[in-house]
């Protein structure tokens, strides 16, 4: 089945002064998909996401949202949910008053505003403290309201830049939640991290990004197939530690077991910072 | 339209949540309209007068009655005592200063043709010399006081003469060309007291005038009370506080990414700029109302013109709008922009009689307060207080504020940096 494309990004290219943060980038996010843009600090993705909501004029080529157009133009910008990476919260206002205020600049009133509000507060878990002051929550709390606001309108297309920075693991896991949850109702998620285990989890694609320059795009799985390499089984004995870099990790242990008693074993799978490493010659987290 | 209601409705919750805003929009500008206009206000009628001390060395009739005077005077409140004891009620800064009347003075005072001059003695803390001066005047017209009832009442005035003219024909060292002349001029005097008609108007004697005292209300060229100077003053300060609050927070907007969040909004960038410029002028005009209300209930405050000083207050608030725009793109951060910010309206306040009123400036001060909207302001709003200005009058103040806030507004909005880093 052919998805149709949320977002079209064309050969675009972006620089600030002699700093080129985006360069011939083309991405095409389908419908319904949760897409990882993965890449280091600095490699251009909070660019490109700038860039995809209109706050940014790439120096070239075209973005496009749902055939509707650029988003420089207000009423497609309305079909766009983003929770950017620093906090936007009023952290005098009440959750309920960031809410109200982001869904009536999203064009919604009255009884339906209310009832966005509603269901936002309760989609992250913090019906009960709406009426409390931003100031008062916690990093994981701000996070989680910074998504809400995103959802508010009820947006066919995410941006979530770097959601889980700086959050404690069981907002994380609330925030996976409220992802996988967006995914089921059918809407399409852009999510931008330097964390691969969180791309490897959500996302049905993944972008890898550096230097502003498009290194791969594939389903997970096939990223790994492709770039990450063999499993690596290793296996302990009293004579010493046996590393085995192989396509079949079950095959091997069943091998080394005949040769002689194993006392334990570990098998390390291939993974997207496998991959990273083999595609820039660098670790993801040192990057 | 929707949306730049939403704006400034956000706005003025967050003012009203942020108290040091709040209280340099609304509660700084009342202090400082209370505390300058009690402090020029007068003493007022509940005000003593200057405390001092008299030593009455002389003891009789005379000496007793010039005290009940200044006692009864407006100008002093006087307590009598012994000399040691008010030299130390001085000393001790309780009284500002005494006086001594000696003996002989009870005759001397009143005294109008000759006899030995008595010598009063005044004691003053000398930190208080302008005091000093005052008390040398006081006392100086209440001794007058006393040759003025000799001459308005003729028994009393020929009584007098009558011991001059035997003091000068017993006075053995006396120039006699003078001697000849008083011994000519006295009885003449006496004679003339004597042929005075009687009744009503004899007891005038030769007082050519009366003064009469009356409360007088002013009606115009003036204000009425120093409040009608010192709350315009306020309410300049409370704008101020507004137009640097409501620019600092464009620029927090700016620096803690929600402006981001408004951008990406479906509204367009004017919209954002007419959300904060809503919130601001509706601040800066409900803190002057606020304001004035009080000055008028609590104040004696009474504008010559309610629709001219609506008409003032309302530039004011255009003009410090178009200058909060400009003080948005001062500064990069927070405290640069508030810093920058704060220099800057503190200049204007300073050369514009926003600290101390124009008329007490130099010349050159005064002609370089042209230059400030605060001296545009404050003559907008005392020209519908008490200057009695014409519309016609009111048409320079009110343009300048015009023209400054839509120059200021122009530039602020084509300067504001909406780009975000990448």
């Amino acid at each position: 089945m052919i998805l149709a494309t949320m977002l079209q990004l064309t050969n675009v290219r972006k620089a600030f002064g002699p700093t080129v943060a985006v360069d011939g980038l083309s991405l095409s996010i389908r419908q319904g998909e949760v897409f990882g843009l993965l890449g280091p600090n600095g490699a251009g993705k909070t660019t490109t996401v700038n860039m995809a909501v209109g706050l940014l004029k790439p120096d070239q080529g075209t973005i496009e949202l749902d055939g509707a157009g650029s988003p420089d133009r207000p009423d497609v910008r309305g079909k766009i949910g983003v929770a950017t990476q620093a906090l936007a919260l009023y952290e005098d206002l009440t959750g309920d008053e960031n809410l109200s205020f982001f869904g009536k600049l999203q064009g919604l009133t009255g009884r339906k505003l209310a009832e966005r509000v509603a269901w936002a507060l309760e989609f992250v878990a913090l019906s009960d403290r709406r009426r409390d002051s931003v100031k008062t929550y916690s990093g994981g709390m701000k996070r989680r309201l910074n998504i809400a606001v995103a959802v508010i309108h009820d947006p066919p297309l995410l941006l979530l830049d770097e959601p889980t920075v700086g959050v404690d693991p069981q907002s994380r896991n609330a925030i996976f939640e409220n992802i996988l949850a967006l995914r089921k109702q059918g809407r399409t998620v852009v999510y931008t991290t330097h964390y691969m285990e969180e791309a490897q989890r959500l996302c049905d694609r993944v972008g890898i990004i550096d230097h502003g320059r498009l290194l791969a795009l594939d389903t997970v799985d096939r990223l790994i197939t492709a770039h990450g390499g063999k499993s690596i089984l290793l296996a302990e004995r009293t004579s010493g530690e046996v590393r085995v870099e192989t396509d079949n990790p079950l095959a091997e242990l069943l091998r080394l077991q005949k040769e002689g008693p194993l006392q334990r074993f570990r098998v390390e799978r291939p993974n997207l910072e496998r991959v990273f490493l083999h595609l820039t010659g660098r670790e993801l987290r040192d990057a | 339209m929707n949306a730049i209601m939403a704006l400034a409705t956000k706005d003025l919750r967050l003012l009203i949540r942020d108290k040091a805003g709040f209280f340099f929009t609304f509660f700084f500008p009342l202090l400082y309209a209370v505390f300058f206009g009690a402090i020029f206000s007068g003493p007022g009628t509940s005000a003593t007068g200057m405390k001092i001390v008299v030593v009455d060395e002389d003891g009789t009739e005379g000496s007793k009655k010039f005290i009940r005077e200044l006692n009864d005077s407006p100008e002093l409140d006087v307590e009598v005592a012994d000399r040691q004891a008010a030299t130390d009620r001085v000393r001790r800064g309780q009284r500002v200063g005494y006086v001594v009347l000696p003996k002989g003075f009870g005759k001397a005072r009143g005294r109008v043709f000759g006899g030995e001059r008595v010598k009063i003695e005044t004691g003053v803390d000398p930190a208080r010399k302008a005091e000093a001066g005052m008390l040398q005047g006081i006392l100086t017209k209440y001794m007058y006081q006393g040759i003025q009832d000799a001459f308005a009442n003729p028994d009393k005035m020929r009584e007098q003469v009558n011991e001059s003219l035997v003091e000068v024909q017993n006075a053995q060292d006396m120039d006699p060309a003078a001697k000849a002349t008083l011994q000519w001029f006295l009885p003449m005097i006496d004679r003339f007291m004597r042929e005075l008609p009687t009744g009503q108007s004899a007891n005038r004697g030769w007082q050519t005038f009366d003064l009469e005292s009356k409360d007088v209300v002013v009606q115009r060229g003036g204000p009425k009370n120093s409040y009608e100077i010192s709350f315009p003053q306020g309410i300049i300060w409370g704008v101020m506080g507004c137009a640097a609050g409501f620019g600092i927070s464009l620029v927090d907007e700016r620096t803690k990414g929600t402006l981001v969040r408004l951008r990406i909004a479906p509204i367009g960038r004017m919209h954002i700029l007419a959300g904060k410029a809503l919130a601001c002028l509706l601040t800066t005009i409900a803190a002057p109302v606020a304001l004035l209300l009080l000055a008028v209930v609590a104040f004696g405050v009474r504008p010559d013109s309610w629709p001219l000083l609506g008409v003032a207050v309302v530039s004011v608030a255009l003009c410090f709008v178009g200058i909060m725009m400009l003080l948005s793109v001062l500064g990069k951060t927070e405290r640069s922009a508030a810093g920058i910010g704060w220099a800057v309206l503190i200049v204007m306040a300073m050369i514009g009689g926003g600290m101390i009123p124009l008329f007490v400036m130099p010349a050159w001060m005064q002609t370089m307060s042209h230059a400030s909207p605060v001296k545009w302001s404050i003559l907008a709003m005392e020209g519908a207080i008490w200057r009695n200005f014409s519309i016609a009058e009111m048409a320079l103040p009110c343009g300048i504020l015009l023209a400054v806030g839509a120059v200021c507004f122009a530039i602020g909005t084509h300067a504001f940096r909406w780009t975000v880093e990448g």
